[in-house]
């Protein structure tokens, strides 16, 4: 991406790759949080049973079982996420599309774009990224995320969409 | 000063009222009067809240100070205000005064509520707000056309058939209880029909046990529920007289304005150019009767006040078929509203009768695990009635995108269709679900300001995957290129 072209260039563009490494960080913040939760629950049900082996085994394989989903969620699923989520820019407005099963796309008129927020969370800042938020009128899309982008496009991209002089509402 | 006594009065009257009825009700240590006292400070504010309040208009705004300890000014751009509505219960009426409220595009509450304000002071102020919308003001505002007017049997005709009834029923018994005149009312009802020998109940067993039932204990049961359907439409259709006693819709200008109410009378003024969506719908007695009722969205202030809300946005609770067409004409002006449908994809019939057929047949299931083998009965009627439906929903789908307009319809036995402008367009998006994608299809979704959570919204659904996509475009470009004004 050219940091100095112009953001409104109506290219399809992906999100900014740093945010699969990011999105695996928080995926593996989560799967160490929700094991530990899980463990805690799994080791009470095998005590419930008391101790027997056939609780063991099924809090055991239980708890592997949601492990293991998560640490898939955490690990392959940021990838997969990232090759369906990706945006458009151009002089109308902005295209937003995403989903892997359930897929939206997403189109916001510029002329409608109320106000736009971009935030940086700690983690999101280690790797310079934001999430460009915009809001509408609307009432499904009163507020739309646009998360991974690079902050610094966040900002440009907030630049063009914010309404310029033109003549206010009536 | 009359005005700020009136008012007191009627801060301190409404709760004191509860309070006192509360308190005659529960025997014993009288505790509940002396909450009264607490209501002594509440009655204080209220005047204070009146004796500073004060309202000026700007060249720009309007500006609404208040408070005397804590100060607070609040001011509100003409060109954002939505609508003012106009209030009127039964006190307000006798001392001749109204109750505004100013709702701007922002949040679910109005944003300024003015309690006392002359009765001649509405229009004042509708004048001044208003004023710059219509700039080039060419004609001297008229007194207004009549497009609607709701006589008695109207509205007698519209309470039969929204069927409000279970909610005044609800409310009835809510005020039997407080007042404990429940017992003696509902108590001889109930034990014959509800308790443990009751008839109703006697015969509803021994239909799920599978025994005979005698005639008359049938005759009995299905009297019964009968007449209290029955009673349920009376109440229905008294609420409605209450409520929109005297309805009417007036055209002024570039507003529409609605009044109704026997006691407590409403006004509600909204711009033409601040409707987002029309939804038009029709139950099957509507359709008999050659009826439709029309409501419209305008952006801000529904959610959160207790009943007006949704009543509020009725712009003809009932109209009649012929009437529809020069009605629509008047409210979206320059806009062909004579559709064109356009049928969505041929795959749909398939798809909708795929998830009905699922769905009766784990009913089905369900019956026959409930009550054995005759349960399956339940089958023979579901199954062909899922086919029927699927292919009359189906066949009675219907889009299109014309002019400034797009417009979405759909239902079988209760049809709803919903315009907008494509000037109004907030958003659009484009869904495809893995069955969508299975099937190459795509629904596209118009996001519109001020739609209700349940409201019928243009959501077509089963479009081809390609149309949907072009559809999309087209929308997202033309809405672009129109400004949206609030």
């Amino acid at each position: 991406v050219d940091p100095d072209g112009d953001v409104a260039d109506g290219v399809e563009r992906r999100l900014d790759p740093r945010q699969i490494s990011h999105q695996q960080r928080v995926g593996w913040v989560t799967a160490a949080f929700g094991s530990g939760i899980s463990f805690i629950v799994a080791f009470g049900f095998w005590a419930s049973s008391g101790f027997s082996l056939i609780g063991l085994a099924a809090a055991g394989g239980a708890w592997i079982g949601l492990s293991g989903l998560l640490a898939w969620r955490a690990q392959a699923w940021p990838e997969i996420a990232y090759r369906h989520a990706s945006y458009k820019v151009d002089a109308q407005g902005i295209e937003i599309r995403r989903g892997v099963f359930w897929r939206t796309i997403t189109s916001i008129p510029r002329s409608r774009v109320q106000h736009t927020d971009v935030s940086q969370g700690p983690l999101q800042r280690t790797h310079e990224l934001g999430t460009l938020v915009v809001y509408t009128a609307g009432t499904d899309h009163a507020r739309v995320d646009l998360p991974g982008l690079a902050h610094a496009r966040a900002l440009r991209i907030r630049e063009h969409l914010l309404p310029k002089g033109e003549a206010d509402a009536i | 000063m009359l005005f700020s006594f009136g008012r007191s009065l009627k801060a301190f009257a409404v709760p004191g009222l509860i309070g006192l009825v509360i308190a005659v009700r529960r025997p014993g240590p009288n505790a509940d009067a002396w909450m009264m006292l607490l209501l002594i400070p509440a009655a204080v504010a209220a005047v204070v809240r009146y004796l500073s309040f004060r309202l000026r208009y700007e060249a720009e705004e309007l500006v609404i100070r208040s408070g005397i300890v804590f100060r607070n000014e609040r001011h509100i751009p003409y060109a954002r205000i939505q609508n003012l509505d106009a209030v009127q219960n039964v006190f307000h009426r006798l001392l001749r005064v109204i109750e505004v409220r100013v709702q701007t595009g922002a949040g679910a509450e109005p944003e300024a509520t003015i309690s006392v304000l002359p009765a001649s002071a509405l229009d004042e102020m509708r004048r001044r707000v208003f004023a710059r919308d219509a700039a080039p003001q060419a004609a001297p505002r008229v007194d207004g056309r009549v497009l609607l007017q709701m006589p008695l049997g109207e509205l007698l005709l519209h309470g039969f058939l929204v069927n409000r009834g279970m909610v005044v029923i609800g409310a009835i018994y809510g005020i039997l209880w407080q007042l404990g005149i429940s017992d003696r009312v509902f108590e001889p009802l109930a034990d014959d029909a509800v308790a443990e020998n009751g008839t109703v109940r006697a015969a509803v067993d021994s239909i799920i046990r599978g025994g005979s039932v005698s005639a008359s204990e049938m005759a009995v049961a299905v009297g019964a529920i009968v007449l209290f359907l029955l009673v349920v439409r009376i109440a229905s259709m008294c609420w409605a007289v209450v409520r929109l006693y005297g309805f009417r819709l007036t055209e002024i200008g570039e507003d529409l304005r609605i009044e109704y109410g026997l006691f407590t009378r409403f006004t509600a003024t909204v711009p033409l150019r601040r409707i987002q969506a029309v939804t038009i719908s029709e139950g099957p007695l509507y359709r008999l009767l050659d009826r439709v009722s029309v409501r419209v969205e305008t952006a801000g202030g529904r959610t959160g006040q207790e009943g007006a809300a949704s009543v509020r946005e009725w712009l003809a609770p009932l109209v009649r078929r012929e009437r529809l067409e020069p009605l629509m004409a008047d409210i979206i002006r320059g806009e062909n509203t004579q559709f064109r449908w356009l049928p969505v994809h041929p795959g749909a019939f398939r798809r909708i009768v795929k998830r009905r057929l699922f769905i009766a047949v784990l009913v089905t299931a369900a019956a026959a695990f409930a009550i054995g083998w005759a349960g399956l009965v339940v089958g023979v009627a579901a199954i062909p009635w899922s086919v029927l439906a699927a292919n009359r929903y189906a066949s009675h789908l219907g889009w299109t995108a014309h002019g400034g307009l797009v417009a979405f319809k759909s239902g079988w036995l209760w049809r709803s269709t919903t315009i907008a402008r494509v000037s109004r367009i907030q958003a659009v998006s484009l869904r495809e679900s893995p069955f969508d994608r299975r099937a190459a299809m795509a629904r596209v979704r118009v996001d519109t300001a001020g739609a209700h959570e349940r409201s019928h919204r243009i959501d077509i659904p089963y479009l081809g995957r390609d149309d949907a996509a072009d559809l999309q475009l087209r929308l997202a470009a033309r809405a672009a290129d129109t400004q949206f004004h609030w």
